[in-house]
């Protein structure tokens, strides 16, 4: 972390410099892009986030107070929900979906499997008002949060004295959510300089970036592109991704590409968590690969992996776990401000 | 001299009260010539049966003077909700930058699609208000529901959720209207018109961007006029 606490410092200095504090509240290391997320809109302030954790950990966004985030987001899983290949919601309900995990959103152009969601703030409105999800309204939500003393103590002190806003509900959720950086794996120290790949990672990392990286891209993983990558369409679900929002034939089969990092924590893995192993995975890649009209050009001649060259590679993908981000204290339920969550 | 004076002061007094009037733009949504009341019934010709409006609201936004084809003024505020159950958001106050002429205003039905994709808002554009899609990002320009026997859904209820910031299916619509007057605008929906241009039988459901709702927004220059000033 030596490195971003450097850029933090460089950005506080130029920012008192030019007298703004833009993204200053944000660490992420050096060799991370500029974030997509306008700060300017939603400054981070201590507050902001604490009271967003709480609202994330917060069943009082479900119908009956049962289903918070983490119920499907859980942090000891980077955020995802682990054996559970559809997400699982309020009445014991089971989506259609993989709850997919929750790391560097700074950085995503759009939300959803699909790409539904063009902003974080407005993601979460999508589970709390899903009947198979939360099954709740913002505005009753907002109603719920104005009895509750905790919480209008909360809010005042992010947004002052001003009645407690869907706007406020959702700027709040985005403020922790953004903090939500994964950027200490083993790679993150290897880029720092701190450490070092051996022999077989290495190995690995050349494989990964000769058939890899042009979707899942270095460093964050992603491109946040949708690509048809060859699965079988599962005649249970019948989902067509992208294609059910745009309404466009070229976007049949289309889903969002997912990042690698924290592989080891959110299994199960693609849209529909049909794969609960990563050699399934790298399986599908190099052999069941289906040709239809949407299919990812890349994908035109299969990827050809020994078995030698997939320990590799499964070497390398496991550098990208990051255990200080699933264990970090900062992200988990918010223990010390208040001993029951519902008061 | 003295009655002069006192009249000279009457005078004063009765412009600087002129001046002091809040300049407005009066929404007037109307129903076979009438203002339109909530669930009221009314004639629908098309139909040639009875219906009644249960909710109307829609956004007004980058409201621009012009004189001539030449930018005066713009509301600063951009975006503003208007919802019958309200009746005072039908009045938008002008608060005018400067007292130039104006022949043109020019108004957008909806919300463009920069402020679209920017993030959450509070104010008119909260989506406690009813008017943001949850299932998928985007608000609602124009909101209206409401009951006719001719329509064929559960309980003849029609619902038209007309919105949509993409291309192909963008539902923005752009408004120029003529003006004489400076200080009040009467702008005048013509919501009997908007009905009677829809096959209520078969089209009544519209909750998501697609054709039909690019098709009726396309409509609304022809049923928003300007209104006999009072």
């Amino acid at each position: 972390m030596k490195n971003s606490r450097s850029y933090v410092i460089l950005v506080v200095l130029i920012a008192t410099a030019f007298g703004f504090s833009k993204y200053q509240d944000l660490q992420y290391p050096d060799y991370f892009p500029v974030p997509q997320y306008n700060f300017d809109n939603n400054r981070l302030s201590d507050e902001g986030i604490e009271l967003g954790r709480n609202l994330f950990y917060d069943p009082i966004l479900s119908r009956d107070n049962s289903v918070s985030c983490a119920s499907c987001h859980s942090p000891y899983n980077a955020f995802a929900h682990t054996d559970h290949d559809l997400s699982h919601g309020i009445d014991d309900q089971i989506g259609t979906r993989n709850a997919p995990a929750l790391f560097n959103l700074a950085w995503q152009k759009s939300f959803m499997w699909d790409g539904a969601i063009n902003h974080l703030d407005m993601q979460a409105l999508a589970p709390i008002s899903h009947s198979g999800e939360m099954d709740e309204s913002i505005q009753n939500v907002v109603l719920k949060l104005q009895q509750k003393e905790r919480y209008l103590h909360l809010f005042k002190e992010v947004f002052g004295d001003t009645p407690i806003s869907g706007a406020h509900v959702l700027k709040a959720l985005s403020q922790f959510q953004l903090t939500l950086i994964s950027a200490n794996s083993k790679y993150d120290k290897v880029k720092h300089g701190s450490d070092l790949f051996n022999e077989q990672e290495n190995k690995g990392y050349a494989l990964f970036k000769a058939n890899c990286n042009s979707c899942h891209t270095e460093p964050l993983f992603s491109n946040y592109s949708f690509a048809n990558n060859g699965l079988i369409v599962d005649t249970t679900l019948n989902d067509f991704g992208k294609y059910a929002i745009t309404k466009q034939s070229k976007d049949s089969l289309l889903f969002k590409v997912p990042s690698l990092r924290n592989l080891k924590f959110s299994s199960p893995y693609m849209h529909d968590g049909r794969f609960r192993r990563l050699n399934e995975v790298l399986n599908h890649y190099t052999s069941e690969i289906i040709n239809t009209e949407t299919l990812d050009p890349q994908f035109e001649q299969s990827i050809a992996l020994s078995s030698n060259e997939k320990a590799d590679l499964m070497a390398f993908l496991q550098t990208l776990n990051d255990t200080d981000f699933v264990f970090d204290p900062k992200h988990q339920f918010p223990l010390n401000k208040s001993k029951n969550p519902k008061e | 001299m003295k009655h002069c004076c006192i009249l000279i002061l009457f005078l004063i007094s009765l412009t600087s009260q002129s001046q002091n009037d809040p300049e407005l733009i009066q929404i007037n949504p109307l129903f076979n010539n009438e203002h339109l009341e909530l669930n009221k019934q009314y004639f629908l010709a098309s139909v040639n049966d009875s219906i009644k409006v249960e909710t109307l609201k829609f956004f007004i936004s980058n409201v621009q003077f012009f004189q001539d084809e030449k930018l005066i003024d713009s509301l600063s505020k951009k975006q503003h909700l208007i919802d019958l159950e309200n009746e005072k958001s039908l009045q938008i106050e002008m608060s005018r930058s400067n007292k130039l002429r104006y022949n043109t205003i020019k108004f957008s039905v909806g919300i463009d699609s920069i402020t679209n994709v920017s993030g959450v808002f509070g104010g008119d554009l909260d989506p406690t208000n009813g008017m943001y899609w949850t299932w998928q990002s985007g608000y609602v320009n124009f909101k209206l529901e409401g009951k006719s026997k001719a329509c064929s859904a559960r309980n003849n209820f029609f619902q038209y959720h007309l919105g949509g910031y993409q291309a192909p299916y963008k539902t923005i619509s752009n408004i120029e209207l003529k003006v004489s007057k400076q200080n009040l605008i009467v702008i005048n929906f013509k919501i009997d018109a908007f009905l009677n241009g829809i096959d209520l039988a078969k089209s009544h459901s519209v909750m998501s961007p697609n054709d039909t709702a690019v098709a009726l927004s396309k409509r609304f220059p022809e049923i928003i006029t300007i209104g006999d000033e009072k």
